[in-house]
């Protein structure tokens, strides 16, 4: 749905590192880079950014 | 105990606890992840209803999240947290009604379409609480939507809810240590790449270790080399401790109110005990 703003397992906030993991990404850096470059070190917050679906957008016309 | 600080900044904090033992470093990490007082938002206003925009447009109060999903969201947001001028809400002199000194007051006012941050709410009273960590997405907003909230943060511990967790994945290692035994193995025929962390370099026939702290105690050096070469064992004595803070506490308060903690319960302890 949108990007959750904790972490589920360790609790780090990852919800304000997500957009600027779109923007960078879509400019030709790695998810590795990107990922690593902003301090996100565990892979339980990683996978909270790389496996996300954002959905919102879908669901917005429709309330 | 004794601490040797390696890294310490607003959210890490990694040093070394020496003279200790696996129980006090244990205490010491339960408290930091439990006890630790936080502020988050624990109380959500919603305005229902039509909400009149500037030039007296008409906004609907609706929003492609749950109203309870936002309330959960906003209590998330890490907020900066004075532990010297707040008591928790039921031990304050206000008896839990919510004063000055024990809540703080957020108004969220957002027209769509736009998505609404963490940085678009707005502290009533001085700006020091503004959130600091101001781009976490609440929700986003459609054309014709909008929202409008009153949230009231109060002081929490770890134990209660995850949201008044203020230190994130606190953890500890035994400090570590690589001893060789020269006559069982040929060094210079030795694999240094075996190491996963890149500690082990090659130096005139000997093996030297860069950064004892960064061993994981993994054992690899000592699986890949003859039986009894190598060993890889913990100090029981010593340790490596690091923690992530969410922004709310700077890493070192964090620490030094957890150790008034930690020592404030084990005199209750103490004293408890003695009166058996």
């Amino acid at each position: 749905m949108i990007i959750p703003v904790r972490c589920f397992t360790c609790g780090k906030v990852i919800g304000s590192s997500y957009e600027i993991f779109l923007k960078r990404t879509a400019m030709g850096e790695t998810a590795k880079e990107v990922l690593d470059s902003m301090g996100i070190n565990r892979y339980c917050c990683r996978r909270m950014i790389i496996s996300h679906a954002d959905l919102i957008d879908e669901v917005l016309p429709f309330h | 105990m004794e601490i040797e600080v390696r890294e310490m900044n607003d959210n890490f904090a990694r040093f070394v606890l020496s003279d200790a033992s696996p129980e006090l470093a244990n205490s010491l990490r339960r408290v930091l992840a439990s006890e630790l007082p936080k502020m988050a938002i624990h109380n959500v206003e919603f305005h229902l209803g039509p909400i009149m925009g500037e030039d007296g447009k008409e906004f609907e109060s609706v929003t492609p999240l749950f109203d309870e999903m936002i309330a959960h969201r906003l209590g998330l947001v890490p907020l900066p947290t004075y532990l010297d001028e707040f008591n928790f809400r039921s031990e304050c002199s206000c008896k839990g009604e919510g004063c000055p000194s024990c809540t703080v007051m957020y108004s969220l006012n957002k027209k769509g379409p736009c998505t609404v941050y963490s940085g678009d709410l707005e502290p009533l009273g001085s700006d020091k609480f503004r959130v600091r960590d101001e781009f976490i997405p609440i929700v986003k907003l459609g054309p014709n939507q909008a929202i409008l909230v009153y949230a009231t943060a109060e002081l929490g511990r770890g134990r209660e809810h995850a949201k008044f967790q203020a230190v994130q994945a606190p953890g500890y290692s035994y400090y570590p240590a690589i001893t060789f035994n020269y006559d069982k193995f040929d060094a210079s025929r030795f694999d240094v790449s075996c190491c996963p962390v890149r500690i082990l370099e090659k130096k005139g026939g000997k093996i030297d270790v860069t950064d004892i702290e960064k061993c994981t105690l993994c054992q690899a050096c000592a699986d890949s080399a003859p039986k009894g070469a190598i060993a890889v064992t913990g100090d029981e004595t010593k340790f490596v401790f690091r923690f992530e803070t969410d922004g709310s506490l700077s890493a070192a308060s964090a620490l030094s109110k957890a150790a008034d903690i930690l020592e404030k319960m084990s005199e209750e302890l103490a004293k408890k005990v003695s009166s058996l």
